[in-house]
Order: structure tokens, then C-alpha cells, then sequence
């Protein structure tokens, strides 16, 4: 296996041997036809946490071959946002630093081994790599089985606790709702005391609420 | 220079022209640069097609309009006609195929009797293959004709980038200019809708069965 992509090593090295020097620049004098000033580099990722970093092979699945086809070679990484806590999935190909992959990990997204190869697993994506959201079948191939398995597990973290959030959410959303509807039945009581049921009902509601997702509500 | 029915954009960009004998990855080079696959099926590239091909570089970004001709004599076409006003070219030839290295001298000459003075570089592609005809020290014609030479290989990405990144510096007149992240832009919140979702899900359990093509390779370079 390694042989194979160490075939332009050796050639490399034959290269060294005969004393040719690959970065020489045995180019002509051309004169330069345009200025370019130095910019500032934006990665886009200035304001995110790298939570995980692999070397892998992205591959996406193309409907119309019905065959997987290579997307790119390079680093795929989890990056997790400093202030709004959302994590992505951005993968540049080695190089030339081009994004192969750039999409939003949410919850209810799944990730699945590949059934042919063991260091591979597939999942659906909206991805956002050319500037526009497309439904992708992504694949990616990682160099050992232990590298897919790492990738694997903080996918299936990201997306569980992107859906924790969610919860947690709706649950918050929910408590003060609850709470509203409380003090204005409180508030109703104190005119009319002949509704004692329902309101031990949303007592005990918001009681619930309390100890399931800890929430302060009163 | 943009085709008259391609976009033009508010950033630099050159006309980049790509000769050399038929099969020896012309077609395929360009592809793996615009959609990341490598393509194993020949099929002759008729009269000429342009792509354009954007990189990112510390002085901002650039791009190549790729004129990939049809190297196959039958399929030719206009010749002289696709290399007016080229600012840059790239002549392949096949390591695997002496031939194709032979011809090279005739794909410089046709190239420099319309484009004067451009900066070109020599490709040999095809290095993975483990039978080549034509070693690294046998090739001599970029030292006579002051060309710059890259061995790359299409399908396992060597030096892939190196041809761009030459071109790039010599038509900016930049030895330091070199290629940088793109932005990656935050994408947007999408809505799920839960049919979609369960035919994703179909869609994918059976492209999980599929096989990858070339997963014997394990360094991702």
C-alpha cells in the first residue's frame, strides 16, 4: 500500500540524484503584466475553536454515476463558534487551501460507517462549499480505522449536543410560558377562588419542569 | 481572457492555455482542479473548452481561464486561433509515453508563434505510474528553451499545485506570492423538513454500499 504513494518519492530522489533541483526556476525573464499589493488573509474561521483536526479523502456521491467521486485531499475539521456556540464542518484540500466541505452540524444529523471500508463513513449535508446550500452525500476515508472512529464520535457529539440545546431550549421556552400562565391565573384567583383544580395542575406542571431540567422558573 | 458569454470578474484574471498530445491528462488535470475528482476515462476533448479557476492568494484572488484544447490532431480545430491573447500556458506530456515528450517540441513552437514572451511551464504528468518511459534526468527541453518543469502526477496530486503557483508568481512578478485559505463563509440555518430528511437517509444507506474508487492509498498529500 504504501508503496504506491511513495512511487513519486522515488522519482523524486532520481530527480536529486541526476542533481536536478525541483524548485529551480529554469523559466525565461518574462516581464510581469500585472501589480498585486499584499491583502489580509480571512479565513472565515477567525472566531471559532478547532475541536478536532484529521488528514483524510472527501468524496461526494453523485446521483446520475450512482458512484462515489473524490471531492479532495486535505484536513477536515470540527470548528466551534466562540460567541454563538454553533459548530461546522470545514475541509480544505491540501495545497492550494480551496474548501471542499463547509456545512453546519445540527441535530438529527447522522453519521455511518461505510460498508466497504471500515476507515470510511458517509452522511447528508447541506453544504455551503461554493457559496450556495446543496444536498451532498458526503464520504470521507481517513488514513487508520482509529482516525474514523475519533471523527465518527465528535460528529455524533457535535449533533448531540447541538440537539441538548435545542432541548434545553424548547424546555426554557416552555418554564416561561408556564410562569406567564401562572401569574396570570394567580392573578385571576385573587378575584375568583373557584378554579383550585387547574391551577394545582400548572403548579405541578411547572414543578416537573424544575426538577427534570433544573430551570429556575419562580 | 473571458469567452463572450462567461462572467467576467472584478478581480485579476488570465488566459491560460493547456497543448500537448491527446491522453496526457489535460482534460483530467483541469478537472481535478475544478471539482476535486480524477477522472479515468478518456474521452478526447473536441476543439477547446474553457474553465475558470480561481485561487486564493496573499495579494488576493486570481484566476486562470483554463483553454483545455483537444491534443488529438482529428479533433484540433481552430489551433492558432485558441492561443490568441494567451498570457500563460502549460504544455503536458505523458512520462509514460515517449512520444508524447517527443511532440513537445512542435506544441512550443505553435505555441510561441502567436504567444510571445509568456511564461510556460512543462508538466510531465502521470509520475505515479510505476513504468515510465521517460525519466526525470531525460528531460532536457525546458533548459534549452527556458521553460519551467514540473513532474506531477494528476492522479495522486503531486505537485498539482506547483504549475498555478509558478504562472501566478511570474505574471504578478511575485517570488513570494503563494496560495492562502479561502474564506470560509458561515453557512446559513437551513429548516429541516422531515420528508427530505428520510429520503436523504434512504439515499444514503444505499450509497454506503457503493465502493470508493482508489482507496489503496493511505497519505492524503
Amino acid at each position: 500500500m504504501a508503496s504506491i504513494s511513495n512511487e513519486p518519492e522515488h522519482e523524486h530522489r532520481d530527480e536529486e540524484e541526476s542533481g536536478a533541483n525541483e524548485d529551480e526556476d529554469t523559466g525565461a525573464q518574462v516581464a510581469p503584466i500585472i501589480k498585486l499589493e499584499e491583502v489580509p488573509v480571512t479565513t472565515g474561521e477567525e472566531n471559532e475553536d478547532t475541536i478536532l483536526d484529521l488528514k483524510s479523502k472527501l468524496y461526494r456521491f453523485d446521483k446520475d454515476g450512482s458512484q462515489w467521486k473524490e471531492r479532495g485531499a486535505g484536513t477536515v475539521k470540527f470548528l466551534k463558534h466562540k460567541e454563538s456556540g454553533k459548530s461546522r464542518l470545514v475541509m480544505r484540500q491540501s495545497k492550494t487551501l480551496k474548501i471542499c466541505a463547509n456545512h453546519l452540524v445540527t441535530s438529527g444529523m447522522s453519521v455511518q460507517e461505510h460498508a466497504g471500508n471500515e476507515k470510511s463513513c458517509v452522511w447528508h449535508a447541506r453544504d455551503f462549499s461554493d457559496g450556495e446550500l446543496k444536498d451532498e452525500l458526503f464520504c470521507i476515508r481517513f488514513a487508520s480505522v482509529e482516525n474514523c472512529k475519533a471523527f465518527m464520535q465528535k460528529f455524533k457529539e457535535v449533533a448531540e449536543s447541538e440537539e441538548e440545546k435545542e432541548e434545553s431550549k424548547e424546555a426554557s421556552d416552555a418554564a416561561g410560558l408556564l410562569e406567564k400562565l401562572t401569574v396570570e391565573e394567580k392573578n385571576t384567583e385573587e378575584k375568583k377562588e373557584e378554579k383550585p383544580v387547574e391551577k394545582e395542575a400548572s403548579d405541578k406542571a411547572v414543578e416537573e419542569n424544575k426538577t427534570k431540567e433544573s430551570v429556575p422558573s419562580a | 481572457m473571458a469567452l463572450p458569454n462567461q462572467q467576467t470578474v472584478d478581480y485579476p484574471s488570465f488566459k491560460l492555455v493547456i497543448v500537448g498530445d491527446g491522453g496526457t491528462g489535460k482534460t483530467t488535470f483541469v478537472k481535478r482542479h475544478l471539482t476535486g475528482e480524477f477522472e479515468k476515462k478518456y474521452e478526447p476533448t473536441i476543439g477547446v473548452e474553457v474553465h475558470p479557476l480561481d485561487f486564493f492568494t496573499n495579494c488576493g484572488k486570481i484566476r486562470f481561464y483554463c483553454w483545455d484544447t483537444a491534443g488529438q490532431e482529428k479533433f484540433g480545430g481552430l489551433r492558432d486561433g485558441y492561443y490568441i491573447h494567451g498570457q500563460c500556458a502549460v504544455i503536458m506530456f505523458d512520462v509514460t509515453a515517449r512520444l508524447t515528450y517527443k511532440n513537445v517540441p512542435t506544441w512550443h513552437r505553435d505555441l510561441c508563434r502567436v504567444c510571445e514572451n509568456i511564461p510556460i511551464v512543462l508538466c510531465g504528468n502521470k509520475v505515479d505510474v510505476k513504468n515510465r518511459q521517460v525519466k526525470a534526468k531525460q528531460v532536457t527541453f525546458h533548459r534549452k528553451k527556458n521553460l519551467q518543469y514540473y513532474e506531477i502526477s494528476a492522479k495522486s496530486n503531486y505537485n498539482f499545485e506547483k504549475p498555478f503557483l509558478y504562472l501566478a508568481r511570474k505574471l504578478a512578478g511575485d517570488p513570494n506570492l503563494h496560495f492562502v485559505e479561502s474564506p470560509a463563509l458561515a453557512p446559513p440555518e437551513v429548516q429541516i423538513d422531515m420528508a427530505a430528511q428520510q429520503q436523504h437517509e434512504a439515499e444514503l444507506a444505499a450509497a454506503a454500499s457503493q465502493p470508493l474508487p482508489d482507496d489503496d492509498d493511505d497519505t492524503f498529500e
